[in-house]
């Protein structure tokens, strides 16, 4: 028994020594990045994307020769997507590693919880893949960027383009189904709020609230088909649109109600995961397309990730490459990573041409928000197997003006006194 | 509601119950005859979709035969698992506690080595030949894949049933949930039984994971998704009892069903209301044969 | 007279003393300090935990609710109220958690054994769900952030020395507890509860006490840490916090009083190490619970304890 022990205390010993031997990092003029992006479970692959855009974008500007004789790095610690661990961790990287950027998160929940570490450090915190409103409203704290657009500006395009669809095809009720935490409810009210804005006229037939990872929608299917609405808003994102979309189909509900879902459905994962199973004729958006726009620096970029790793990029692998290059321009802009409040300055209002700009529009930071403006662009699916596994991609694009975009004046102050 | 909807909804419920009974089913078979608390079971669940998806893409086997596979290869890693780990703690003082913490560890390891193996993308599998569309009775459209489903739900229960009570294998199974030393010293090697019935457990949940596939995405984390709702499935029928499971099921699944359709807000809540319900005024469950507390 | 109890005690104590009390003098990092007030925050409630686990023998996989009640009470009375809010909170928390703990504890403990794990486990998954649900009241999933503790709490530094004051308090009360006639009583029901009841004493009142204090801890766990971490989230309801505070207390053995409090310490050292280079740290967590499980099941604490005894005996059979 004690021998037994004894081994495998060496072997504990010697694993020990192997992840303490494991390298850290360099010396050096450098850039550091912290980032917190999940690596497991559902949002795993979206971290794993944007870790890789990151290193993308950074052996680009590395090769080039850096930044003001800065190269860039990036640590990323898997934040599990818990929030209070990534609390600790965003600790760790102003006070231990010195990072000059807070960077990344998937989830708002942890967006929400670093932001706060980043006002109380007064650390810019660059936001590549987290949607809640609030963030860049009513959360907003000086020292907070967001690179990717928010539910707001998605639903302001859903709520645009479901009014020009009242013209060709007329349609009265509407339903909403997506998972029963504050991202789902976000979108809900964002589109309510921009269809009134718009002067939409509709009748809302229906809320369904399954819960975040729900592996059953049966029960909501049979419930939403007997209800027949015209539309049915989708407010899901990854693994659960796929198992909604799976279990729908049979039941012929996209042939009776129109399925859109302008934030988190048009996400090239679900293209993947269903191949041909995808169903034509579904209205969806995302925040970045791996087919539009058809501009040089899309191309090259997809394609560039494509090598790289073997698998087309989601949308959150764009932001995350968004993000460096914009952290790039900044430090370019005031010389050095280390003065914070002048970087703000270089931030805000920053101009950045990206892959998801069409040609003649170049993205840009609002001074006031935080919050990159970008044009959005709506699609339905239809056969095109030119980035397999997906056999069906999304086109015939319509394209919404990115200034139109932003949450006014007065449903700031609303979400402000709530 | 008119007949027509209740009657869908019926089904849905029906279908929700089969999934959710079919992944409870080992869980409570182990606990029961084993008394072994497995809390890794969703991870066997898991790794019978992943094996699914598996065969299908690298053999392009026929569907069926993968779900086979699947349930072959979750039971034969159950069976590794049991061997090699579970045994050694049988019987220390407080091995409740060390078989949950044990079990737990598996969930750790194997939902890393499942992003090892298969990366965090996810992966998909169709519904196979003859099971893609849906079928039409009453004006209402069911997808042939639930009824079928629905079919194999019930054919595992009348089976469970035959095994159970005509077999001696079932029979030495019932024993065992009674009194294992018994058993032993009636000349059955009981290591044996339980490293089988460990398998088989764990095999019924690689089984309801890849039958669950084609209607779900395939990605890490999915063991965790189903073995709370498992769990109490399992907590409500009365834990180790075999029709319990299938009654929680049942109960759980329909009244999810009907709650959807009229009051969709609360959905996320049913399946604990129902639970803490049960329990207040039956903590050991609806249908437990043993009494739970002897003192 | 010393028993060996008491000189360890007085080790775990000095040691105890002579680590969190010149620590943050010694070391200027404000992140080795946020890693220590963690410590001991995780560190009682593992210790209080173990008082269900390792003195009674009963295995809850709910503490997660008390924890995520403190907190909660905290956090939503200082959104609610302002900062100055944030002591009297504490107080409403303990309280709150009080009177759960003897409403479900009169539930749970009707049963026992795994169907005390299971049911705890149970109703801590509705606590969780019912917090994400409720979102208008308690922030949903999106929690609660800016909880900044008044005046010179505010400061990290001042905020440590306040945990570290209650901590040992309250780490010093659940041991007079163990050393009590109730922790008495408690021991031999986990040995053999038929016997305590024919020597008279109530089994199941005794159990519901115990299963009270546990969670009267687990929630000034949560009041402190909602103040350490300045935001909080469901997460802190769910099954996964229980899980980690069971995997504390048997890393650090379950049968010694202090062992927990070691265990807290590793583990929350090796998740911030593990974490910080691999992306693998489920795998090794895992690897290090089902090799303490199997091979070590007394804890760190027990196992180095043991080996020193058989050194000792060996060496005097040698002789």
């Amino acid at each position: 028994m004690l021998t037994r022990k004894s081994c495998l205390w060496v072997t504990l010993a010697l694993l020990a020594f192997l992840v303490l031997s494991l390298p850290v990092g360099a010396e050096e003029k450098i850039i550091k990045i912290g980032s917190l992006y999940p690596m497991t479970g559902r949002p795993g692959i979206y971290g794993l994307d944007s870790v890789d855009a990151a290193e993308m974008a950074i052996d680009e500007i590395n090769s080039k020769g850096g930044v003001n004789g800065y190269k860039i790095q990036l640590i990323n610690t898997d934040s599990k997507a818990k929030p209070d661990y990534s609390v600790m961790v965003a600790k760790r990287y102003i006070t231990q590693d010195k990072v000059n950027f807070l960077f990344g998160v998937v989830s708002s929940a942890v967006g929400l919880a670093v932001t706060e570490v980043s006002k109380q450090h007064k650390k810019i915190f660059i936001g590549t893949d987290h949607a809640s409103t609030q963030l860049t409203t009513d959360k907003l704290q000086p020292y907070y960027f967001r690179v990717s657009n928010n539910t707001f500006q998605s639903m302001a395009a859903g709520a645009k383009y479901l009014k020009e669809l009242q013209k060709t095809k007329p349609w009265v009720t509407i339903a909403y189904i997506g998972p029963d935490y504050a991202y789902g409810h976000d979108q809900w009210n964002e589109l309510k709020y921009n269809l009134d804005r718009f002067g939409v006229k509709y009748k809302a037939v229906g809320e369904y609230w399954p819960k975040l990872f729900a592996p059953d929608y049966t029960a909501f299917i049979s419930t939403i088909i007997n209800e027949k609405p015209d539309i049915l808003v989708a407010g899901f994102w990854g693994g659960d649109t796929v198992a909604f979309i799976k279990q729908a189909q049979p039941y012929g509900l996209f042939s009776k109600t129109l399925y859109f879902s302008p934030d988190g459905g048009g996400n090239y994962e679900l293209m993947a995961a269903m191949g041909a199973d995808l169903p034509e004729g579904l209205v969806l958006s995302g925040r970045h397309h791996n087919n539009w726009p058809d501009t040089e620096l899309n191309r090259e970029y997809v394609n560039k990730f494509f090598k790289r790793t073997g698998r087309y990029p989601t949308y959150a692998a764009e932001g995350a490459y968004t993000g460096v290059y914009a952290i790039a321009e900044a430090v370019k802009k005031v010389g050095n990573p280390d003065d914070t409040e002048a970087l703000v300055k270089a931030f805000e209002g920053m101009k950045i041409k990206l892959p998801e700009d069409p040609e003649g529009f170049t993205s840009y930071i609002d001074p006031k928000s935080h919050q990159i403006v970008q044009e959005q662009a709506i699609g339905v699916t239809e056969p095109n197997d030119k980035f397999p596994p997906a056999k069906l991609m999304l086109g015939k694009w319509k394209v919404y003006k990115a200034e139109d975009l932003l949450p006014p004046a007065d449903y700031i102050e609303q979400l402000k006194k709530k | 509601m008119d007949p027509s909807f209740i009657l869908m909804q019926f089904l849905s419920g029906l279908m929700m119950a089969t999934l959710l009974f079919l992944v409870a089913s080992g869980l409570t078979l182990i606990f029961g005859v084993g008394n072994v608390f497995n809390f890794a079971h969703g991870s066997f669940y898991m790794i019978g979709a992943y094996l699914a998806f598996q065969v299908v893409s690298s053999c392009h086997a026929n569907f069926w035969l993968s779900v086979l596979a699947a349930a072959l290869g979750a039971g034969a890693l159950g069976m590794f698992a049991e061997a090699t780990f579970l045994r050694r703690i049988y019987g220390r003082s407080q091995e409740g506690g060390f078989q949950i913490l044990l079990t737990y560890s598996f969930i750790l390891i194997i939902d890393d080595l499942v992003k090892l193996i298969w990366g965090t993308e996810y992966k998909s599998l169709q519904r196979p030949e003859g099971f893609k569309g849906a079928v039409n009775f009453f004006g209402l459209t069911i997808p042939s894949y639930n009824l079928a489903i629905i079919g194999i739900g019930i054919l595992v229960v009348v089976v469970a049933w035959l095994i159970l009570s005509r077999t001696r294998p079932g029979r030495i199974a019932r024993a065992a949930a009674l009194d294992r030393e018994m058993l032993g010293s009636l000349g059955i090697n009981v290591p044996l039984t339980m490293t089988l019935v460990f398998g088989i457990a764990t095999a019924m949940g690689g089984f309801a994971g890849a039958l669950a596939a084609p209607l779900r995405s395939v990605s890490p984390g999915a063991g965790i998704e189903v073995i709370i709702d498992s769990l109490i499935v399992v907590v409500i029928g009365g834990m180790g009892n075999f029709w319990g499971a299938w009654l929680g099921a049942l109960i759980l699944g329909e009244v999810n069903a009907f709650a959807i359709a009229t009051a969709p807000d609360w959905a996320s809540l049913f399946s604990y209301l129902v639970m803490a319900l049960t329990l207040i005024f039956k903590p050991e469950g609806i249908f437990s044969s043993r009494r739970v507390r002897k003192v | 007279m010393k028993t060996p109890e008491a000189i360890k005690e007085f080790g775990f104590w000095s040691l105890f003393f002579l680590i969190f009390g010149l620590a943050p003098i010694l070391d200027n990092s404000e992140y080795h300090l946020m890693l220590a007030t963690h410590i001991l925050i995780w560190g009682m409630f593992a210790v209080a935990f173990n008082m269900l686990f390792g003195v009674t023998g009963m295995l809850s996989f709910g503490q997660a609710l008390y924890y995520g009640v403190g907190a909660y009470s905290v956090g939503l009375l200082v959104r609610g109220f302002g900062d100055t809010w944030f002591l009297p909170s504490i107080i409403v928390g303990l309280l709150v958690a009080v009177a759960v703990s003897v409403l479900l504890g009169l539930l749970v403990i009707r049963v026992s054994g795994v169907y005390f794990t299971v049911l705890t486990l149970a109703f801590g998954q509705l606590a969780w769900q019912v917090t994400l649900k409720w979102y208008h009241f308690t922030g949903g999933d999106d929690g609660i952030q800016s909880i900044i503790p008044p005046g010179l709490l505010g400061n990290n530094r001042v905020y440590y020395w306040f945990t570290l004051a209650l901590v040992a308090l309250s780490i010093l009360a659940l041991k007079r507890l163990v050393n009590s006639p109730l922790g008495l009583t408690l021991r031999c029901i986990r040995q053999n509860p038929e016997r305590v009841r024919f020597l008279g004493r109530r089994v199941r009142r005794n159990e519901l006490r115990v299963y009270v204090v546990s969670s009267f801890f687990a929630a000034l766990a949560g009041c402190l840490m909602a103040g350490a971490d300045n935001s909080i989230h469901p997460d802190m309801f769910y099954w996964t916090t229980s899980g980690e505070v069971i995997l504390m207390a048997v890393i650090g053995g379950i049968g010694q009083f202090f062992g927990p409090f070691i265990g807290a310490a590793v583990i929350i050292i090796i998740q911030d190490y593990v974490g910080a280079r691999t992306e693998y740290w489920s795998l090794i967590i895992g690897l290090i619970m089902m090799t303490m499980v199997l091979l070590f099941p007394q804890g760190l604490v027990g196992e180095i304890r043991s080996l020193r005894t058989r050194l000792v005996s060996g060496e005097r059979n040698r002789s």
